[in-house]
């Protein structure tokens, strides 16, 4: 899913914030990443959605060669990615709603397939009844579920958390990277970035420790983590393309498959 | 395309959320177009008035009171002729000259006629191009024979100055407010740039096309094109019917109906204006879209 070739990255001036890291995390892994401040984690994740540019090495995402990509596919790119900001990132005018309705319009998503989906994470997160809100009315741990909800809208294959549990108490975090888990049980590739070893030693994940640029220290995949089916069931899966496919007859085959995932919350949202 | 409903809301909202920056950037549009407008209406109707007055553009060129009617004729004439930017040149002789001036001052000139006629011959002579009225009259006055030179389109001419210089001005004004139109309509739009630039970082990490960012700013420079153009076309035919009663006051012309014109009056106005619009628009985006997240917030 995720490599890095002797990646790295030195900022214009001068900074070294990464020094030749080479890496895999593998489609369906579960990824804490640890380390002091300024050792690199968020260059690690920037470099990753491609907000900045290695200096050196190859990043490969997806089977994609990031390095080189063209600058007008980094959307493309992104659109395979849920980001999970640590200052939560909402956009204070707007209700729940729309701060999670945005992330779908702002890909073109039709008005239709956006409230149905929407409410189905609100309820995957807990906050249907909170839709109408403003953040600035929610709690810390309430924004960021609306924070996460936002990145799961787009049913990423990739959620990348940068210290999602920050500003907020031990037992809000507890039920985020619950949360988080759970998503990871469906075959979401997930790294969350967190300074608090109580969540590390109770989720038993691999754990990425960088140190200086440098991988200090790599758990790798936990065994009884490595049996875990990741793949969305069968079932789920089948009973979508049909009428999806019909509906829009000339996207690619790529986007057809993308339709039917974001519609997987669709018939549970009607209920 | 999809979303473009969304895109389309977005940037009317915009311009109704910037309102003072919306109001400015109006106001120096419309007025730019209004001038323009303007200058292009009063150079149309100089060029209309031109034209008619074109048709009697006569002069009268006296010669020397020596010269008779043979040399004149055979001689003079063709001489004159020949000469660039003629259109036509008539012999107009001294008895012809005298039975007019006797019709017009009455029969005190009886006994000038025959021999004792006083008055030279004459030609007749109309040009071509009347901007070129001077060169002329300079290589008409070389030919052997000619006296003196009177003419009664002074009025033309000074028209066709008038024409020049209203044109010439015309043109650098609007270059001058084209380029202020331009540098507020970008001012504006990279306002509410500024202000949504949180939402954009936003849109960017969630995989938002350029296309896709661009457009609603795109459509806030064209709706306040669309909006002053519509304003100035309105403005322009009330200016222009009150600029023509005000001269037909003092002096007797025919002027182009507005209607003749209004269509494409408007459809200008709309055009250039949105036009301006989205080109002020692009001018400010560029700076952003070719930034990430954290460098449009600054962080
Ligand atoms: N845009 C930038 N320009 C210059 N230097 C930067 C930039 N971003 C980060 N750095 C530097 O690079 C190093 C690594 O930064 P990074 O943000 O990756 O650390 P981090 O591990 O995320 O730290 P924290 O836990 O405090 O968030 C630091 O020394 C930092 O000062
Ligand atoms: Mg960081």
């Amino acid at each position: 899913m995720i490599q890095f070739k002797n990646v790295s990255k030195i900022y214009p001036n001068g900074t070294h914030a990464l020094n030749d890291v080479s890496i895999n995390i593998g489609k369906g892994e579960f990824v804490f990443m640890v380390g002091s401040s300024g050792a690199g984690k968020s260059t690690f994740l920037k470099l990753i959605m491609k907000e900045e540019e290695p200096t050196s090495g190859t990043i490969i995402i997806n089977d994609t060669d990031i390095t080189n990509m063209k600058r007008r596919r980094v959307p493309y790119l992104r659109r395979t990615m849920g980001i999970v900001f640590q200052d939560f990132r909402l956009i204070d005018k707007m209700t729940v709603f729309d701060n999670v309705a945005f992330a779908m319009r702002v890909i073109g998503a039709r008005p239709a397939a956006v409230k149905k989906r929407v409410n189905y994470i609100l309820g995957l997160v807990g906050l249907r009844d909170k839709a109408q809100n403003r953040p600035a009315e929610l709690s810390g741990g309430e924004q960021q579920r609306v924070s996460l909800a936002r990145a799961l809208v787009n049913n990423p294959s990739l959620i990348i958390a940068d210290e999602p549990t920050g500003n907020i108490d031990p037992e809000m975090s507890f039920e985020i990277i619950e949360l988080l888990n759970e998503i990871n049980k469906q075959g979401t590739t997930i790294i969350v970035v967190t300074h608090e070893h109580e969540l590390v030693h109770r989720f038993k994940n691999r754990v990425i420790e960088i140190q200086g640029g440098k991988i200090a220290a790599d758990s790798g995949v936990p065994e009884e983590k490595a049996e875990v089916p990741i793949e969305i069931s069968e079932e789920e899966l089948a009973k979508i393309p049909d009428e999806i496919a019909e509906e829009i007859p000339d996207v690619s085959a790529d986007e057809i498959n993308r339709e039917a995932l974001l519609a997987i919350g669709d018939e549970e949202a009607d209920e | 395309m999809r979303g473009m409903g969304y895109l389309f809301k977005e940037g009317v909202r915009s311009v109704w959320n910037n309102r003072m920056m919306s109001a400015a950037s109006i106001g120096v549009l419309a007025s730019c177009l209004l001038i323009t407008g303007m200058a292009m209406l009063l150079s149309f109707n100089v060029r209309n008035i031109v034209d008619q007055m074109g048709k009697d553009n006569q002069i009268t060129v006296f010669l020397d009171v020596s010269v008779d009617e043979i040399t004149a004729v055979q001689k003079i004439g063709p001489e004159i002729r020949r000469l660039d930017n003629i259109s036509s040149c008539e012999f107009y002789s001294k008895d012809e000259g005298i039975v007019k001036w006797e019709q017009e001052l009455g029969p005190l000139f009886g006994e000038l006629q025959g021999t004792e006629n006083p008055l030279p011959h004459a030609f007749h002579v109309a040009m071509v191009d009347l901007s070129q009225y001077d060169t002329t009259v300079d290589s008409i006055k070389q030919v052997e024979g000619v006296d003196m030179i009177t003419d009664r389109s002074e009025v033309a001419k000074r028209l066709t100055d008038l024409n020049t210089l209203v044109t010439q001005v015309g043109l650098w004004l609007v270059a001058a407010l084209g380029i202020i139109s331009l540098f507020i309509i970008s001012n504006s739009v990279r306002m509410t740039m500024y202000s949504r630039r949180f939402e954009i970082s936003i849109m960017k990490s969630v995989g938002a096309t350029n296309h896709f960012v661009r457009t609603p700013f795109v459509i806030e420079g064209v709706v306040l094109g669309l909006i002053s153009g519509i304003l100035s076309s309105v403005i322009v035919a009330f200016l222009y019917e009150a600029m023509i009663s005000a001269v037909k006051y003092i002096v007797p012309i025919e002027e182009i109906p507005y209607s003749d014109m209004a269509f494409n009056m408007t459809a200008g106005f709309i055009i250039f204006g949105m036009i301006i619009g989205a080109i002020g628009a692009l001018i400010s985006i560029g700076r952003y879209l070719n930034m990430e997240g954290g460098e449009i917030l600054g962080w």
